[in-house]
């Protein structure tokens, strides 16, 4: 519980696009223990998936990583030769696309596909083990094990979702990023897998990255929760902690556009302005020309992300007081 | 499966029959009307018009002519070639369509692996450079005009290298007084050839079911064992000098067709497979670890392959056409040639028994083409 | 493949939907409609010469097809002005100068005679305006046909659809240069007929299914719905909804268009089937009638000038007809 089984140091990573460079991430650090679910929120664009694609190092071409590290193990994800990586994806850290309608191949049989994820990263399997495997995910994603040597387009959504999930699971990763997964899903379905996936990341107590811009979605699945905006952090805390004390004006903002329905009556707030434009950032703190509470040092310097207490950082030169 | 295949059966067998007709109606349509008009061959007799005018059934109106055409061609019977008198045309055909069919079989294949696999290899190392170099190329070969094309390969690898004879099927010196006729052995070469294709599928197939890690040597030795077969059959075979001949005669038409159609195939599976490479399975597919061969052939390709069959399928009588041009270039006794050669002698019977082949060639090649889509795409074989 | 085409034709409806506000408009303003349409065919004609220039292939087919529209139209000045007939003329004319025949390229025959003492020169650029007007129109009968066959069988569907569609099979699937073959031999046709054919049979063919596609892209936009709706015809929705979105399709298969007729007519003459007395394939054909095939680079003025002709202006059309297609397949485009 002490050691962290993924821990994001500093990482910052550049898109290089023809009108400059695009500050995808900037400066992001945190850690992934045993048995964590760990919720990344922010508005779309702000660069969680990009995180997500930094872990696992599928990035496009023009992707940089300018800086930082993913560790797992000692190891740094960042700076691995490619063929070395490759024995990190999936067997240490697994993903749950965003479009996993399209994460299935269409011209293979569902069951092959995890099988071909199985014997890459286990090479003396045989086929019958393999197809015991599968049989026995299937069983755990509630999927008919029957189903396996079926083709995607044969699927329902949601069962093409529950076999991305078994897929996910075939190699016993330590980490899951699940990248807005159930977003294609209807409201029923998408509710019924959410508690689902939290009860097998539980039973099987593996990591889980669930990045999300639906606010209510995150607070369903994690247990701690980071608030991205414009590619920075800017506050990290257990899932409950930020729901009762939100310390940074956009986390605020956010909780207060994000109706409850057990708590008291109160008027829903909406942030003026829009995210900026990641080419040309504002300096220092990124939120502060939408901010109430900046000031000039906001616009000159860029927060440190610092600790409130032991389980609460925020980025901010003037937190909100719980 | 059955179904899908039989309904394009069904629809290919109603086409033919359409195209049969289509023949026929532009037989009559010429002017002069009376297709014995045209037989203007000074080498033909008064019998032998009216020989030929009796089995057409000349003298009746045109929907009984039309019937006859139809029994005629259901028999067998195309007539007799003019030119090959009295040989019938449907011997020429059976004579000369295996080396046809070697041509076009083995020029497309190749054409298409090479331009698939050289389109694949393109558009995963995308480069200004090549990009360039590969469009232009690619075009120009794709537009070539063939005839002269065909010349200039002569002109190079036979007559200033000298690599590869002149042309024709087999040298006449060498097959002087040989013991052995040429379409026995041409005949034996084939069925060497297709017996060598079943074996490395069923190889393929054995291999496919086993555990990984026996795959790659079952593969491996499963070809040695084929390759020496091959070998052990042919080296003591006595004729194996005179099929040399054959196979060295066939050389420079295949690369010559082969290098004139593969560019289509290589532009379009670059296409579509930068597309395909946006997918979000190829994504996936890196994110499960596999390695990027694997990524590439096996799920980025493999998908991208679709529309380049599609395409493919469409460029096949045009592959047949390449194949008349072809032959004719390198003198290449097949029906390509034979076609021409009918027609610069008026001989129509053989003529139309040429397009017929062609037709039927055509047909049939866009059969298997259709039942090797279903088999690629899933999505057609389960619906 | 809807995606980029929605984006395209996104792009006509935005001007048409434009188009409809600035009518009503008109009642209070005085600036006439045609003006309005004018400058919106302006500016997209604008947008879509930057993309096409921005295809450095494109320009560079462009410019051959230019360069060879240049000599087309330059011969008959030269045989009007320097080059008098009975030398140059390029069927009849007989190089009384040259003592041996075929004569090398000289400062008087740039690129030398051929066989029979003509100027080799005077036969490229003549036949040059034959290629151009048996290419344009055999394409443009393959357009006309094709389009409007794609957009009635998408607009009407049925059996109606069904008959076309099985046409056009059976042709793609005839191979076309040797059923042309045997029609020449019957029939013996001239440029002009041999044109008509062409286009009669890719027209039916393989271009209507690829512009039926496109055209039933079209008929599932919403605007064709409110069409509808609004009371329109059928003639009506398919002249100004749906026809007006398919020309630049059309416009793009008629540069592949005249690459195929150009290089059936090559063939056919090669091999001495037409009844044309100059063209490219008759010059290659000469030369290998006199037995020159394996002179290689000894006569090369006999094989190569016509053989790179064909090729260069059949790729150029190509190579025009590919950059267009990025201008109409947004999807194509580089990212």
């Amino acid at each position: 519980m002490t050691q962290p089984i993924l821990s994001v140091q500093n990482l910052t990573m550049h898109y290089a696009t023809r009108k400059g460079d695009v500050s995808a991430v900037d400066d992001v650090s945190f850690d992934v223990m045993q048995g964590d679910a760990l919720g990344l929120v922010g508005e779309s664009g702000c660069g969680k998936s990009s995180i997500a694609n930094c872990l696992l190092r599928l990035l496009p071409e023009n992707a940089r990583i300018l800086q930082g590290a993913v560790r797992l193990d000692g190891a740094n994800l960042t700076t691995l030769p490619e063929d070395q990586m490759r024995a990190y994806r999936w067997k240490r850290i697994a993903m749950v696309f965003q479009a996993a309608m399209n994460t299935l191949d269409p011209v293979y049989r569902v069951g092959d596909q995890i099988i071909e994820a199985l014997h890459t990263h286990i090479e003396t399997m045989t086929n019958a083990e393999a197809r015991e495997r599968v049989a026995e995910l299937f069983k755990i994603v509630g999927l008919d094990p029957a189903l396996m040597d079926r083709y995607p387009h044969e699927y329902s959504g949601g069962m093409r979702q529950r076999a991305v999930i078994a897929m996910a699971l075939s190699c016993n990763p330590d980490v899951i990023i699940a990248d807005e997964p159930t977003t294609a899903l209807d409201v029923i379905v998408q509710d019924k897998l959410l508690r689902e996936m939290c009860n097998i990341q539980k039973t099987l107590g593996m990591g889980m990255i669930y990045i999300s811009h639906d606010i209510a979605v995150i607070a369903e699945v994690s247990n701690r929760m980071g608030v991205m905006y414009a590619g920075r952090l800017v506050e990290l805390a257990d899932t409950a902690d930020i729901f009762a004390r939100p310390q940074h004006p956009y986390t605020y903002a956010l909780m207060s556009a994000f109706p409850s329905i057990t708590g008291p009556k109160r008027e829903l707030t909406t942030l003026p302005g829009e995210p900026p434009d990641l080419l040309n950032p504002p300096p220092g703190c990124r939120f502060h020309p939408r901010c109430p509470r900046a000031t000039s040092v906001c616009a000159r310097d860029v927060p440190a992300f610092k600790a409130m207490d032991a389980r609460h950082s925020v980025a901010c030169w003037h937190p909100v007081e719980g | 499966m059955l179904k899908y295949i039989a309904i394009r059966v069904a629809q290919i067998i109603f086409t033919f029959f359409v195209f049969l007709t289509l023949i026929f109606f532009l037989l009559n349509a010429q002017p002069g009307s009376s297709l014995i008009d045209q037989f203007t061959d000074p080498n033909m007799t008064a019998e032998m018009r009216q020989a030929i005018a009796k089995s057409f059934g000349l003298d009746k109106p045109l929907h009984e002519q039309y019937l006859i055409y139809l029994g005629n061609f259901l028999t067998g019977n195309l007539g007799v070639s003019f030119s090959n008198y009295p040989r019938p045309v449907i011997e020429i055909i059976f004579e000369r369509a295996p080396r046809t069919l070697i041509l076009f079989l083995s020029s497309t294949t190749l054409a298409f692996t090479i331009g698939f696999t050289m389109g694949k290899i393109l558009a995963w190392r995308r480069g200004k450079v090549t990009e360039y170099v590969a469009t232009i190329g690619g075009v120009t070969l794709y537009t070539i005009f063939l005839p002269w094309f065909g010349l200039m390969m002569i002109w190079f690898f036979a007559f200033i290298l000298g690599w590869f004879p002149l042309g024709k099927f087999l040298d006449p010196v060498l097959w002087r007084g040989a013991p052995f006729n040429s379409d026995v052995i041409f005949g034996q070469m084939l069925t060497t050839a297709s017996a060598v294709v079943v074996a490395l599928f069923i190889v393929y197939f054995i291999s496919r079911r086993l555990d990984p890690i026996r795959r790659q040597p079952t593969q491996i030795g499963g070809a040695l064992v084929i390759g020496a077969a091959v070998l052990a059959v042919w080296i003591p075979h006595p004729a194996a000098r005179y099929a040399l001949d054959i196979l060295h005669h066939l050389i420079l038409p295949i690369a010559t067709l082969a290098t004139v159609s593969f560019a289509g195939s290589m532009l379009l599976t670059r296409n579509s497979m930068l597309e395909t490479l946006r997918e979000d399975f190829v994504m996936a597919a890196r994110a499960k670890g596999l390695p990027d061969n694997v990524v590439r052939d096996k799920h980025a390709a493999r998908n991208a392959m679709l529309p380049v069959v599609t395409a493919f399928v469409f460029g096949l009588a045009l592959a047949i056409d390449g194949g008349v041009v072809t032959e004719t270039i390198f003198s290449w006794p097949g029906m390509g040639q034979t076609l021409l050669q009918a027609v610069s002698r008026k001989d129509i019977p053989l003529a139309i028994g040429g397009l017929i082949f062609g037709g039927s060639l055509a047909l049939t090649a866009h059969l298997i083409a259709d039942i090797l889509y279903a088999y690629l795409d899933p999505r057609i074989r389960y619906s | 493949m809807t995606d980029s085409i929605s984006t395209t034709q996104s792009l006509s409806r935005e001007s048409g939907v434009e188009l409809d506000l600035l009518a009503r408009e008109e009642r209070i303003t005085p600036v006439p409609l045609w003006r309005v349409r004018v400058k919106l065919w302006w500016r997209s004609a604008r947008q879509n010469a930057a993309i096409f220039a921005d295809n450095k292939i494109g320009l560079l087919g462009l410019a051959i097809i230019l360069l060879f529209g240049v000599m087309a139209l330059a011969h008959p000045i030269l045989m009007a002005t320097v080059w008098d007939a009975r030398t140059y003329d390029p069927i009849t004319g007989y190089s009384f100068d040259e003592l041996r025949q075929p004569a090398p390229p000289s400062a008087r025959h740039l690129l030398g005679t051929d066989p029979l003492g003509r100027d080799v020169l005077s036969q490229l650029m003549y036949s040059t305006r034959n290629e151009f007007i048996l290419g344009l129109l055999a394409a443009l009968i393959t357009v006309t046909i094709a389009t409007t066959i794609g957009a009635t069988t998408a607009y009407f569907g049925g059996v109606y659809d069904m008959i076309f569609m099985r046409v056009a099979d059976l042709i793609i699937m005839t191979p076309a240069i040797s059923l042309l073959i045997v029609m020449c031999a019957l029939f013996n046709p001239d440029l002009p007929q041999l044109a008509v054919v062409i286009g009669i049979l890719s027209g039916f063919g393989g271009t209507t299914i690829i512009i039926k596609s496109q055209a039933l892209s079209i008929r599932v936009k919403p605007f064709i719905e409110a069409a509808k709706v609004a009371g329109g015809g059928h003639r009506h929705i398919i002249m100004t909804h749906i026809l007006p979105n398919l020309l630049p399709f059309s416009f793009l298969y008629m540069m592949f268009g005249v690459t195929a007729a150009i290089f059936s007519e090559a063939t056919l003459s090669f091999f001495g089937l037409l009844n044309v007395r100059m063209s490219w394939g008759i010059m290659i054909f000469t030369a290998q009638a006199a037995g020159y095939l394996l002179s290689g680079v000894e006569y090369w003025w006999l094989l190569i000038p016509a053989g790179a002709s064909i090729t260069l202006l059949c790729s150029a059309f190509y190579l025009v007809g590919r950059a267009l297609d990025e201008v109409v397949n947004p999807r194509l485009r580089k990212r």
